[in-house]
């Protein structure tokens, strides 16, 4: 298969994906009545599940998987380590303790919401790129990821911790906190759109020099870029990103690193292919997963941190296996 | 702390002579036994005990109804007032066994892989043992169909865990990364079972099983805590018995064999211990893995030697313990914040320090 047909196919997958998550799911309507609802017709009752319950639901997975593998591809090319996922590296834990803080503090409204998990993604960030700079962690992928992940540990103990000092906090956070994208209005998604917008123009602007930056620092710096510029381009991006789909979904781990390591098996080690193959392939594993979440243990729903995790967790063993862990 | 050897035809060299400072040396009539002191480690295991004591007490001591240092050694003796008598033998007193029980056990653990890995990130709780622990544990106790007693499901899960490690590891064994980041794999993997467990089961079962997940002391069993001293004990021994050759084992591999040591088979011998430790441990409190990972670094600091630090390990994981249970019980009163959740929000900077300070190899 080309690499076209191929690139075809995935987006077939994600029409695919999100048409099930249309369809399926609990309830006491059925595939038939869904279907119904989708060819413009159906009743009442299947028309309020699809398109008040289950559509802002799809939109918003879409979104956030395009902001997760979109930024772990980022982070990968930028880190130069393909183990190097927001999720993993306490960028998305960062953003869930802002969020948990902000809520405590008596926050409610999305708008908020989205801003405070930005900044406290920013801050991982800031983290993360201080880390790689020590010498030893940088050079050495696991170091890092484990840094990452004692990080991501600290962060969410805090997160307990608010929780338990107040109880009605708690609540709100509790369910937040394992990753779902349930039950979340239409205002949310709004409110992260415009920061997505301006991180898709850093995005586009910054590919290029990234790419250079790839070949290594004299590289880059012969060909005119800034080095230290365009990481901070990428970095505001990435906090960007990772805060937005953090906002409206709870911290994800994992999908940040199966995403781009599947756009590279499929696409290329280059980070403008390996881009454009995130685009279909991080919305899929997203909506899939949330459907998966709905249909394991019915009526009730698993977290979609969980879904995640199962699928992410085996990807990752994968890739230590399968080769020496390589730079990129 | 000790090390015996017994005086072959061609004695090594270390035993030929009179030892270098630091040490001292007693040697029985007729030469059949010496036994071999380091001065550093013996007064570093003193003072890790007479710390776990006045820990222990002031953790006896305080709490809703505070005591003074004289009642609870009245207590002890048996002659102290009724009110005081029921709170530190009924509510205190158990819970304080389990304390040091499971953080010696944990360190103990640790300290017993971070040695045949080589690596000081090799604990229990990083390869994901403690996480898997966890979840058979859970899954025994929301009753999956499973009627095992949490005991044995810990303990399953925690040899499960540690077989698909290696498994995945492939030939590399517990040297080398591979087995860390399996490890970490198979810990989210079972972090996300456990989770899909308690969402799949009643409030009411979910609750039973939550202390679990997080690390507690609230959830102990009479049983497990008895099981667990008895297998802390004969592990405990048997590891001081494996002590000259976890020694060895920090020689390059080819010396060690020259001395005569089989290095897979004290490898083996080592995992497995570390293992049940860990299992059984996690049965009692849950996992609170930190400790395995801090307790060793702090006991090799101290003592500075030569060998392993067996016992400074688990005395440190002893005080380690008990030390964040009184923190969790008295920081934010009367809320008690979990014994887990004290050790990771404390071990985390810890842990990263580690992590950008030192490579994680450990060279002696």
């Amino acid at each position: 298969m080309t690499i076209k047909a191929r690139y075809i196919s995935l987006w077939l997958l994600l029409a695919l994906a999100s048409t099930l998550s249309l369809v399926l799911g609990a309830g006491t309507s059925g595939i038939g009545d869904a279907f119904a609802v989708l060819a413009g017709q159906g009743n009442e009752e299947a028309r309020f599940m699809v398109t008040e319950l289950r559509l802002p639901r799809l939109l918003i997975g879409l979104v956030s998987g395009l902001a997760l593998g979109v930024s772990g591809a980022l982070l990968q090319t930028l880190t130069r380590n393909p183990l190097a996922e927001p999720g993993m590296l306490g960028v998305s834990a960062g953003s869930a303790f802002a969020v948990a803080l902000a809520i405590l503090m008596g926050a409610s409204t999305a708008t908020l919401t989205t801003l405070v998990a930005q900044t406290g993604a920013l801050a991982g960030c800031v983290l993360v790129l201080a880390a790689t700079r020590i010498g030893g962690v940088g050079q050495d992928p696991v170091r890092l990821v484990l840094a990452g992940a004692t990080l991501t540990g600290l962060l969410l103990s805090l997160t307990s911790l608010l929780m338990l000092i107040d109880q009605r906090a708690a609540d709100e956070i509790r369910f937040w906190v394992t990753g779902s994208i349930a039950g979340k209005r239409w205002d949310q998604l709004t409110a992260t759109l415009p920061s997505m917008a301006l991180a898709t123009a850093l995005v586009l602007w910054v590919v290029r020099p990234l790419a250079s930056l790839a070949l290594g620092e004299k590289v880059a710096s012969g060909l005119g870029h800034r080095p230290d510029v365009i990481r901070l381009m990428v970095i505001l991006a990435v906090a960007l990103l990772v805060g937005g789909a953090t906002a409206l979904a709870g911290p994800l781990v994992f999908v940040g690193l199966v995403v781009p390591f599947a756009a590279r098996a499929l696409g290329g080690a280059d980070i403008r292919k390996t881009l454009w193959f995130c685009l279909p392939i991080g919305p899929t594993v997203i909506v899939a997963a949330d459907t998966l979440s709905r249909l394991m243990v019915k009526p009730s729903e698993l977290p979609l941190g969980v879904i995640t995790a199962l699928i992410g967790a085996p990807v990752l063993m994968v890739i230590v296996r399968s080769r020496r862990i390589p730079t990129l | 702390m000790t090390s015996m050897s017994r005086p072959s035809a061609a004695p090594l060299p270390l035993h030929s002579k009179a030892p270098s400072r630091g040490y001292w040396l007693w040697q029985a009539q007729h030469q059949s036994w010496s036994l071999l002191i380091d001065r550093r480690s013996l007064a570093v295991n003193l003072g890790l005990s007479l710390l776990l004591v006045v820990s222990a007490c002031t953790s006896l001591a305080t709490g809703t109804l505070s005591l003074s240092f004289t009642d609870v050694v009245l207590t002890l003796q048996g002659r102290g007032s009724t009110m005081a008598e029921f709170v530190i033998r009924e509510l205190r007193g158990p819970r304080l066994l389990a304390a040091i029980l499971t953080g010696a056990a944990f360190a103990l653990a640790g300290c017993l892989m971070q040695t045949l890995a080589r690596n000081r990130l090799a604990t229990p709780g990083i390869i994901g043992i403690d996480n898997a622990a966890t979840a058979f544990a859970v899954a025994s106790v929301v009753g999956t169909g499973i009627s095992l007693a949490p005991q044995t499901m810990a303990l399953t899960g925690a040899a499960f865990a540690t077989a698909l490690a290696f498994g995945l590891a492939g030939a590399t064994g517990t040297r080398g990364y591979r087995f860390i980041i399996a490890g970490l794999a198979i810990g989210a993997i079972s972090g996300a079972f456990t989770q899909i467990m308690l969402s799949s089961v009643s409030v009411d079962t979910a609750n039973a099983a939550y202390p679990w997940t997080i690390g507690s002391l609230n959830a102990r069993s009479g049983g497990s805590v008895q099981l667990l001293g008895y297998g802390l004990a004969a592990g405990y021994l048997l590891s001081l018995l494996l002590g000259r050759a976890l020694n060895l084992l920090q020689l390059p591999e080819a010396v060690a064999t020259g001395l005569g040591l089989h290095p897979g088979r004290t490898r083996l011998a080592g995992l497995t211990l570390s293992v049940v430790l860990t299992g059984l441990a996690v049965a009692v409190a849950g996992p609170v893995g930190m400790v395995a990972l801090i307790a060793p670094e702090l006991a090799r600091t101290l003592s500075r030697a030569g060998h392993v630090p067996l016992t400074a390990s688990a005395l440190t994981g002893a005080l380690l313990m008990v030390l964040s249970d009184l923190a969790g019980r008295t920081l934010l009163a009367p809320l008690e914040i979990p014994v887990g959740l004290v050790t990771t929000l404390a071990g985390s900077p810890c842990l990263l320090w580690i992590l950008m300070r030192h490579s994680p190899v450990i060279r002696q």
